[in-house]
Order: structure tokens, then C-alpha cells, then sequence
């Protein structure tokens, strides 16, 4: 009951103050406009490309999707096909835009004949050419049918970008939004002698602190996916890649990344909320949240550009989940590391939990001189 | 007289602080720590008013936090309303209305609703919580206020609200550090006819003031602690002896052999 009455007063504060709330939820929108304005004048004119594509079989098709090309101010350069394994090798690469295979006494109107198109959707130029060559196919199209086959490839720059910053900006953007909430309502509250008022009263001090991480978390969580998606939403624009990138993921790696980031938004909020109760004011706890903060940046920033961790990584939290993420991008499911990783911040979370009830009960800390 | 009922018993409290590097300096003094209160025993009665009454730094700002369970004692324990303040601090906790300066109210949130988040926090059930808002708020004038964010009422208006919220769940104490300190005039005299008032309604307190007039004006009941120690204890005439003042600077010179 009594821990009901704490976190619905917290819930209270946020939601009945506009200012709050928008502050919260700013730096998501304000991003998203800002990368998509900064994408939209970097994007403008469209990129020339000069497709290099290698070609199997013969057939009139070609030069009509030359013609198609040349049309959209592109320029196609169509290379026998050799070898392959090595064509394939090179698409995935980022070397050759496609592959367009046609089958022998390719027909346009044969039921017997095919076209296949091996592409890298995640290459601008990969996506483009076959974009391109499918609606030409579509349109002569009578009979023959089309196999398309997208390569998955982690080469890929859009790809590389979003593995490696995007764990980055995502702690960033948690962090900032945890920050903001609980240094006022915590550290806030003992400054202003609001928090001992609550100390007076008969509420344990372990149900002060859950009723103070508790809800912090579930704002912080708005903020965190405010911001998240005004990244992920913008990036394509920003990359001038297409949207059809973020289809790229497989189901299940977003929901290890929804359960990463769930699981360290506490992590966090009762990291700043340990530093607040043990803090005499607003300013030095917010000193040493912006240490810690430029830690664990440096540290999810590091290990972006770190090949290989060992698995010891998923015992130090928040920097567990910024590495699982990295893979989850990469395209990889590392389905144990990333549970792991919940598990172990939600452990460490329950430790600053306890911490901050120590902390609340002790004369030292909450009524020292 | 009728018989005496004890409602608070202290008996040998006491309370060392380390000092802190920066303390020391503040202070001037090479000393690593300090007895703030030192074997302190006093008892209060029910439907009473008590003053301890002492000089900045005698220890009673420290004394009201042991016996609000705020801070443990070094030794010694006490009582209040029958719980012991080392053992059972929540029974303790619930039976007491603690008030200093420092205990403020969220200026977000609005009389109705901290009367009710405190209500909760003492576990006080929703209709008792509910008629009790509405015989307190009414009696005090609050009821116009009840709506209006906390921030924006007058000091004085401030001042009611804290008192009223202090004692939302209707505790047999009310512990009371320097009551009047920093208000003015007119705020204080919220304060000390909200304290008279208390009385009335049977409520026993206990405060803490340097100022004669305050403890004239209030108590029945005085102890002077000077150093952390009990001076003198008795009613406010066996105390004052005809002038409280007087009294007082003749027991402060006894105890430290020096005059002000
Ligand atoms: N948390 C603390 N840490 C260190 N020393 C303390 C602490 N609290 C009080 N003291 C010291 O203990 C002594 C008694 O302090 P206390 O606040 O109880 O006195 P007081 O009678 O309330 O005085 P005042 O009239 O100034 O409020 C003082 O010397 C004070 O400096
Ligand atoms: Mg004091």
C-alpha cells in the first residue's frame, strides 16, 4: 500500500507536468527532425551511380534496363559473368552492384525461361539496380518468372554504421534521458529536504527506493524510446539509405534489443539514484553522473571498434548489453550473451536496490553534517 | 494535579558525531569527534507541553532525532508512546508528528494531496484518512487551499498545511524542533496556536527553542540542556523560580563556570 502511494506519486509529478514531459520526450522528436533535415540537404540531389553488373546469358532485356539506368541519370557497365562464387563475393563486398542471371534461350514470353538477380539490399546501389531492373522485368514480363536474392551481407556500410554507433547513441540517449529524471527526483528531493519528510514516516526504506526506481525506470523508458526512435527512424534518411534496411533485422533481434535496453534503463536509474542519496546536493551528484556518464561512453564507444570480447563481457554491466546489441546488429543472435546480459543487469540492479536502502537508513548519509 | 502518565522516557541517551575534516575547520577545533548528547534522561507527560530548553549546539536538535528514530543513540534508549526507540522505530515512527524547518513539503503537489500521500504513508485507511482531511483542513482554513499547489500558498498558509500534515495520522506526540525559528511574527503565532491547540485536543508535545518567551508562552514542563547534558528539570515555575531568564543564566553559569 505504501509502496503503491510512492510510485503513484512519482507518476504524479511527471504526468501532471507538462514541462516534464516535455523534456522528455524533446530530444527524441528534436533528433529526428535535425537528422532529417541534415539527411534530406546532404541527399537532395540524387547520388550518380555506374552500376557494374554481371550478366549470364543473353537477352534484349539488358538494354532496356540500360536504357531504364541511363534514364535515371545512372550509367550500367555489364560484365560477362565468370566466375560465381567470386561475382558473388564481390556483390557482397560492395565491389559489383548485382548479378543478372538469364537462363539459356532466355524468352520473354518462354513459361520455361527465369531471370534471377543476386543484389545487396543493404548497398544503396545494390538496392537502386534492383529496384530498377524488377520494374522493367515487371513491365515486358509475360511468362518468364524472377528470382530475386538478396544477399545477406554485414559488410555493408549501413549495416557497419548501425552495429557499431547505434548501441553508442542508444546508451547515450538512455542515459541522458535517466539522468534528467532522477538527479531532480532524487538527489532533488533530499536537497530540498522533501525526502526526509517521507524518512519521517513509517514507509520502509527499501520501498522509498524501489518506489523511486520503479517509476524513474518506466519514465526514463519513454525518454530512452523517444530518442531511439527518433534515431532509428532518421538514419535511413540521414544515411540516404532506404527504410527497407531496418527490415533487414530479424524479429527476434529486436526483441533482444527491447530486453537489453529494458533491462539497463534500471540499471541505470538506480545507478544515479544510489549516487543521489549518497550526493549533499543536485550539483554533485549530477558531477559524478557526468564522470560516470563519459565512462560508459567511452567504454560502449570503444567497444564498437574492439573485434572480438570474450565472454567475461556479460558480467560488466551496461557495456554487456551495448556489446550484445553490436552483435544483434551485426546480424547475429546471440540469444544466451543477450539474456545473460538481462539477467546479470537485472542482479546488479537489485545490488543498488539494496545499496540504496542502506543508504536511505543510514543517519551518515541522509542526516550527516 | 491529577496522576502523571509518562509518554516520553529518555534515559541515558547519548550521541557521539566524527567529525569531519571539513567540520573541524569550520569549527576551529582539533577534536576528532564530539558528544553531542551525552547521557541524557528526561521524562514527558501526556496532554503536557515540554520545552527543552538550550543554547545552539547544547544537543537538542540531536536529542528530537534519536527520539524520532531519525538517528540511533549511542546508549541509552527511550521510549515514546510505549515503543522503544531502538527497537521498534516504525511503531515509533507512527506514533509521533515530527516537525523541524527542514522537513519540507513537495511545492508540486497540493494540500489534498500530500494530506492523502502521508495519510498512506502512516497507513492510515482511506475513510478515516478522508474525515480526518475534512475536520482538519476546516478547522485550520485550509479548505480553500486544498487545490492549490503547495508553492504558491503563503508562508503562513505553508506553515498550517505542514502542521496539519505533520499529524495526519493523529499521533499521541508531537515532537517540535525550534518551532518559531526564522518566521515572522505572524507565522509564528500560526505555529504556537496551532501548538495550544494541539493541546487542547489532548495531544502531548515535546520542543525544542532557545527562547524564553516561546517556552513561557507554551510549556508546562522544562529541562535545560546545556552541553548535551540535563541541567535542571521541573515545571516551568519550579524551573523559571520567578524569572526564566535569570534562572536560566544562573544554572548556565553554575554548569560552566562562566558568565555570558
Ligand atoms: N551530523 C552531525 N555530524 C557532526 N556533528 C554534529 C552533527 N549533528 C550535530 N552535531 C554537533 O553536535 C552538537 C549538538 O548539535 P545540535 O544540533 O543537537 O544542537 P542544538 O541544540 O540543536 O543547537 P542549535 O540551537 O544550533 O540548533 C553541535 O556541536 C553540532 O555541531
Ligand atoms: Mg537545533
Amino acid at each position: 500500500m505504501k509502496l503503491f502511494a510512492l510510485i503513484k506519486k512519482e507518476f504524479h509529478r511527471f504526468f501532471h507536468d507538462r514541462r516534464l514531459i516535455i523534456t522528455m520526450l524533446l530530444p527524441g522528436i528534436v533528433i529526428f527532425l535535425l537528422y532529417t533535415v541534415i539527411g534530406e540537404a546532404i541527399h537532395t540531389e540524387p547520388p550518380k551511380y555506374d552500376y557494374k553488373v554481371y550478366v549470364e546469358g543473353e537477352s534484349s532485356v539488358t538494354s532496356m534496363i540500360q536504357s531504364a539506368v541511363e534514364a535515371s541519370g545512372n550509367t550500367v557497365e555489364w560484365i560477362p559473368l565468370g566466375d560465381m562464387e567470386a561475382a558473388r563475393k564481390e556483390v557482397e563486398e560492395g565491389e559489383a552492384t548485382a548479378i543478372l542471371s538469364f537462363t539459356e534461350d532466355f524468352d520473354l514470353f518462354g513459361e520455361n525461361s527465369a531471370v534471377s538477380v543476386v543484389y545487396d539490399p543493404m548497398d544503396e546501389a545494390g538496392s537502386g539496380f534492383y529496384s530498377l531492373s524488377l520494374a522493367v522485368l515487371q513491365q515486358v514480363g509475360m511468362k518468364f518468372s524472377i528470382h530475386s536474392e538478396p544477399l545477406a551481407s554485414d559488410e555493408s556500410i549501413g549495416r557497419e554504421v548501425m552495429q557499431q554507433i547505434l548501441p553508442f547513441i542508444i546508451v547515450c540517449f538512455v542515459f541522458s534521458a535517466c539522468m534528467s529524471v532522477t538527479l531532480e527526483s532524487v538527489a532533488g528531493e533530499k536537497e530540498r529536504g522533501t525526502l526526509a519528510t517521507i524518512l519521517v514516516t513509517s514507509a520502509k526504506r527499501s520501498h522509498i527506493a524501489l518506489g523511486k526506481i520503479v517509476p524513474l525506470a518506466c519514465i526514463s523508458m519513454l525518454g530512452a524510446l523517444s530518442s531511439f526512435l527518433g534515431v532509428v527512424l532518421s538514419m535511413p534518411k540521414l544515411m540516404g539509405l532506404s527504410v527497407g534496411m531496418l527490415g533487414g533485422y530479424r524479429f527476434g533481434a529486436y526483441v533482444l534489443i527491447f530486453l537489453l535496453i529494458l533491462s539497463f534503463v534500471p540499471l541505470i536509474v538506480s545507478l544515479i539514484s544510489t549516487i543521489s542519496t549518497a550526493a549533499r546536493s543536485v550539483k554533485e551528484a549530477s558531477a559524478y553522473t557526468s564522470v560516470l556518464m563519459i565512462f560508459v561512453m567511452i567504454f560502449s564507444l570503444v567497444t564498437a571498434f574492439v573485434p572480438a570480447i570474450g565472454n567475461w563481457v556479460v558480467a560488466i554491466p551496461i557495456l554487456n548489453a551495448v556489446v550484445s546489441m553490436q552483435g544483434l546488429l551485426a546480424g547475429a543472435l546471440p540469444v544466451w550473451q543477450s539474456l545473460v546480459s538481462v539477467g546479470m543487469n537485472l542482479v546488479y540492479t537489485a545490488g543498488l536496490m539494496f545499496l540504496m536502502t542502506r543508504m536511505l537508513s543510514s543517519e551518515k548519509v541522509m542526516f550527516g553534517k | 494535579m491529577s496522576e502523571l502518565e509518562e509518554i516520553v522516557r529518555a534515559e541515558g541517551l547519548k550521541k557521539t558525531f566524527t567529525l569531519s575534516r571539513k567540520q573541524q575547520k569550520i569549527e576551529k577545533t582539533g577534536e576528532k569527534s564530539r558528544i553531542a548528547v551525552n547521557g541524557l534522561s528526561f521524562s514527558a507527560y501526556r496532554g503536557e507541553i515540554y520545552g527543552l530548553l538550550g543554547p545552539n549546539g547544547a544537543g537538542k536538535t540531536t536529542t528530537l532525532r534519536m527520539l524520532s528514530t531519525l538517528i540511533r543513540p549511542d546508549a541509552g534508549d527511550a521510549t515514546v508512546n510505549g515503543f522503544s526507540v531502538v527497537k521498534q522505530p516504525e511503531k515509533v515512527r507512527d506514533s509521533i508528528g515530527f516537525m523541524t524547518s527542514e522537513l519540507k513539503l513537495e511545492g508540486f503537489f497540493t494540500p489534498d494531496y500530500l494530506f492523502d500521500f502521508f495519510g498512506a504513508m502512516h497507513g492510515v485507511g482511506k475513510d478515516a484518512l478522508a474525515q480526518r482531511k475534512r475536520e482538519l483542513f476546516s478547522r485550520f482554513g485550509i479548505d480553500r487551499f486544498a487545490q492549490v499547489q503547495v508553492k504558491n500558498l503563503s508562508t503562513g498558509m505553508l506553515q498550517k498545511v505542514s502542521l496539519v500534515i505533520s499529524i495526519v495520522h493523529d499521533p499521541a506526540v508531537v515532537i517540535f524542533d525550534e518551532p518559531t525559528n526564522g518566521l515572522d511574527v505572524l507565522t509564528a503565532k500560526v505555529v504556537t496556536d496551532f501548538l495550544l491547540e494541539l493541546k487542547e485536543m489532548g495531544k502531548s508535545i515535546l520542543l525544542s527553542t532557545h527562547i524564553f518567551s516561546l517556552v513561557e508562552k507554551l510549556c508546562d514542563r522544562v529541562g535545560v540542556i546545556i552541553d548535551g547534558k540535563m541541567a535542571r528539570e521541573g515545571t516551568l515555575a519550579e524551573v523559571a523560580n520567578g524569572d526564566l531568564e535569570k534562572s536560566f543564566f544562573e544554572i548556565y553559569h553554575e554548569i560552566k563556570g562562566e558568565f555570558v
